[in-house]
């Protein structure tokens, strides 16, 4: 600790510490532009200049370290005409369009030129005009008002891992631009609006709708990955209009993925259940909350709980659904006395899956030494987990995949392409070639080593801090159980961190809550197949939460079913077998919760009125709990009900003793759904859907098994189009796609 | 698509630094793939080059776009740099241009007729004391005056 003194104050200082961040701690305000205190210093604005006592000109707090005695004055004179000058240079060319432009009040340039500029300027010549490129749905461009702080230039090189934006020229000709036609890719591009201190990025579907003061910022959890990242949702007029970033350094740092960023728009769409509907004789029609509550409980009572068999009852939830939801439904479930509960809907076997958990806390990824990922493209599926292996890779982490197709990683990898079958025999192999410590299985004494499983072994045996992260691509082909069993004892035996990112949403919300089948309960297969007399579904959209959406809609369908479905959204195949609809709120219209991998509890308030006669979820089971007269559902308040959850602890399975290890190789088939149509929310969000990751829809096979299956690049298979590449795994097809499971068996 | 030659040239210069820095022939890089395509680059070959140094392309179009070395449209067979920084300017730069390009018949930035010569104004080349001055190619032209100019234009023929 050194002592430095700024504007006559003493104050205690890191060695070397730029002084910007000084300031910025004792609320110490300079100005500027391209200094953020995530990305590296550039230095190239000038705006943060001080004086420092014993230099013959000002200095840049953001490039000056701090020294011991060091004496600053950031705003005597010789600072403040400084200042001022350079605030004269950076309007030259910048068009003071202000009431046009979308930044207007929330704008770094705007309020730095209020407090430090001049109201006249020097300069009369013309000033410069650049054509914009466009760079896609999301972010719209005003190239003219860049003032060249490069902060989106270095946060797509720093943070976003791929380099898009960049200044070309040079001099007054420079332009701050993409290379590529396309524009941007990066599934964290959003960022750039937040970091852009000007109106030359700004949100696209935001555009010309609203000024920042009209709005209230509502503190939010985005809840479309398994992190939970810190938002903001601004509203106006019972609308969310537009979702920023929030600071959480435990979680979202200060970035979120465009996926929590653009995703409202999906909640203003057209398509939203606004009224309770009830099926008479065949017809839908709308009723009143009473009528569509009386009609479902003498649903219930007729199907299920006259005849006394509460057992025939059903309740299943997509992965959506807030903590507190789960937790209503299923104690509801149970004090009826049924245990055939489940939210797996999308899983083909939901044997073993519980058995993975993760034991490492997000902010503790990037300290990994050896990070190896199996069987996920976190990019796309958790782009925030994503950063943080990134950022563990930057710091000299080591990182392996194990995938069926490598994937555009953006940090050093070295990625093993493998076939879905061989998967175990390799986890086995390394396991076997890496443990520390001692596990007897005897399978394990068949696995072939290859070169790339001993190098991954004495990786992990060298690291100090491995981790083991584990997605979703292989939970729906026969050796999950297999995979999963050899991950935890991988884990055990090397004492590597275990980081579970194989679900969606509030997926372990749902587990915390014990949305599962207990004792003698029917899992979410058995009890579509099962057709019971009574089913509750939450949340549930078939077409995209379930894995075989055909097989679920034709068993609900039938005549003995008496289905109740609480949804948000407009569904055709919903009304083909629910009995009755009951309207509930979406993102940011209810209060609730989520729970992140690493079973972190944030909670979040409504922003928003749920629109027309829908109902945040947790009042509706909770006056749904009433009516069947059940008892301890005297909640007013959602954070009743989640204080209640906590004093529940987890149950946790134990793992399988026996492993399999398959010999055969055969073909299977991964099915990768759009990260932009995990849930109903954002299957509306039209800027989102028109990205090229929101329309991805193509087969990738090698030329082998092309040739197996008597397939070209242009034919289509299973209704996907096949693309040809020899990325892709013998004996496997991996299909990313935006399209519904409806057609999905083969 | 970078010739083979060329990438044997290239590789000459990847050589001349670590390992983890193959980036750093960027200059050289594009110099070589532009001489091999009628001295001028396009977005193919920035393309290209990104890719043989496993850089972003925006980032090679940034170096390709800054210095003026590199040309994005195609040029004559030779190429006029004319100086117009300020001792060049103060002798008079500014008048023999546009005499150089009446006598060429084609404005700074285009290539004449007959596909011989364009002409293309640059910063300070570093020859003041001879100022007026430019560059065909490789060679320094100095001392300019509008004589001077016609015969090193009749020479070029």
């Amino acid at each position: 600790m050194i002592e430095i003194e700024i504007d006559g104050k003493k104050i205690k200082a890191e060695q070397g510490e730029m002084l910007i961040s000084v300031t910025d701690r004792e609320g110490i305000s300079v100005p500027r532009f391209c200094y953020h205190k995530k990305l590296s210093v550039a230095a190239s604005c000038r705006m943060c200049l001080v004086d420092v006592e014993g230099a013959p000109k000002p200095q840049t707090a953001c490039s000056t370290p701090a020294a011991d005695g060091m004496k600053i004055h950031t705003n005597n004179e010789k600072a403040k005409a400084s200042q001022k000058a350079v605030m004269e240079f950076l309007l030259i060319n910048h068009p003071l369009d202000c009431p046009i432009c979308d930044q207007g009040g929330e704008c770094e340039l705007q309020d730095v030129a209020m407090s430090y500029g001049s109201d006249v300027s020097s300069f009369n010549e013309g000033k410069r005009i650049i054509n914009d490129k466009g760079i896609g749905p999301l972010i719209h461009t005003d190239m003219t008002r860049c003032i060249h702080c490069t902060r989106c230039v270095r946060f797509g090189q720093e943070v976003a891992g791929i380099m898009e934006m960049g200044g070309t020229g040079r001099g007054d000709a420079l332009k701050i631009e993409p290379f590529l036609e396309e524009g941007i890719t990066s599934e964290l591009s959003g960022n750039m609006i937040d970091v852009c201190p000007v109106g030359a990025l700004t949100s696209k579907p935001f555009r010309y709708e609203l000024r920042s003061w009209q709005m209230n910022a509502v503190k939010n959890i985005a809840r479309h990955d398994l992190l939970g990242s810190n938002i903001y949702s601004q509203t106006y007029k019972g609308k969310v209009k537009r979702v920023v970033a929030g600071d959480n350094d435990d979680v979202n740092e200060t970035w979120i993925s465009d996926r929590d960023r653009f995703s409202y728009e999906g909640i203003n769409s057209s398509n939203r259940l606004l009224s309770p509907r009830i099926k008479v004789e065949g017809q839908w029609q709308d009723a009143s909350w009473d009528v569509a509550l009386d009609f479902a409980i003498r649903g219930l009572r007729g199907n299920v709980l006259k005849n006394n068999q509460p057992n025939q009852l059903g309740a299943l939830a997509s992965s959506n659904a807030t903590l507190e939801e789960y937790f209503l439904l299923q104690k509801i479930m149970r004090e009826l006395g049924s245990e055939n509960i489940d939210f797996r809907l999308s899983e083909v076997n939901t044997k073993d899956q519980l058995n993975l958990n993760s034991n490492i806390k997000i902010a503790e990824i990037e300290k990994a030494d050896l990070v190896l990922i199996v069987g996920s493209n976190p990019r796309l599926e958790q782009p925030m987990i994503n950063h943080r292996i990134r950022k563990a890779s930057n710091n000299k982490a080591k990182v392996f995949s194990i995938n069926s197709k490598s994937f555009d990683f953006n940090y050093q990898i070295n990625q093993n392409l493998i076939s879905p079958s061989k998967v175990p025999n390799m986890l086995a192999s390394i396991l076997r070639e890496a443990k520390v410590k001692s596990s007897n299985l005897s399978s394990l004494t068949d696995a072939q080593n290859t070169d790339e499983t001993l190098e991954i072994a004495n990786a992990i045996k060298n690291s100090t801090n491995p981790l083991i992260v584990i997605g979703e691509h292989y939970k729906n082909t026969k050796n999950w159980s297999s995979i999963v069993s050899l991950i935890n004892l991988l884990a055990k035996d090397t004492d590597a961190g275990i980081l579970n990112i194989s679900g969606t949403g509030n997926y372990f919300g749902a587990i915390l809550a014990e949305f599962l089948p207990g004792e003698g309960g029917l899992d979410a297969n058995t009890m579509i197949d099962k057709q019971l007399p009574a089913y509750m579904l939450f949340d549930v959209y078939p077409s995209y939460d379930s894995h075989n959406a055909e097989n679920f809609v034709n068993s609900l369908k039938s005549e003995k079913s008496f289905v109740i479905s609480f949804n948000s959204f407009q569904d055709d195949l919903v009304e083909q077998y629910s009995n009755v609809i009951l309207p509930i709120a979406s993102f940011y219209e209810t209060s609730g919760s989520h729970v992140n991998c690493e079973n972190k509890i944030q909670s979040f308030a409504a922003a928003v009125k749920s629109p027309g006669e829908s109902k945040p979820g947790w009042k509706v089971l909770k006056v749904f709990a009433d009516l069947l007269e059940l008892q301890g559902f005297h909640y007013t308040d959602s954070t009743q009900v989640t204080n209640e959850v906590g004093f529940q602890s987890a149950k946790s399975n134990k793992a399988d003793k026996e492993i399999k290890i398959p010999k055969s190789n055969s073909l299977e088939v991964i099915w990768q759904s759009s990260p932009y149509i995990i849930d109903p929310v954002l299957r509306n969000a039209e800027a989102l859907q028109n990205t090229n990751i929101g329309k991805m829809n193509i087969a990738f096979m090698n030329s082998k098994t092309a040739k197996k299956l008597k397939l070209n690049d242009k034919s289509v298979y299973l209704n996907i189009p096949v693309s040809i590449t020899d990325d892709v795994s013998d004996s496997c097809v991996i299909i990313q796609t935006n399209q519904s499971t409806m057609k999905r068996s083969a | 698509m970078i010739s083979t030659a060329a990438k044997k040239e290239i590789d000459q210069w990847i050589k001349k630094y670590p390992e983890d820095w193959k980036s750093s022939a960027v200059m050289q890089a594009l110099k070589i793939v532009q001489k091999e395509n009628n001295n001028f680059l396009t977005e193919e070959l920035i393309n290209d080059v990104a890719s043989y140094l496993d850089m972003p392309p925006i980032a090679v179009a940034e170096v390709a776009t800054f210095y003026e070395n590199f040309n994005h449209k195609p040029v004559g067979k030779h190429v006029i740099r004319f100086c117009h920084t300020i001792s060049c300017m103060l002798n008079g730069a500014d008048d023999l241009i546009k005499y150089t390009e009446k006598k060429i018949g084609a404005k700074v930035g285009e290539v004449s007729k007959d596909g011989l010569v364009s002409i293309k104004k640059v910063e300070c080349l570093g020859a003041c004391r001879h100022a007026p001055m430019f560059q065909i190619d490789d060679k320094y032209y100095e001392d300019l005056t509008k004589e001077k100019i016609d015969l090193i234009l009749e020479d070029l023929k």
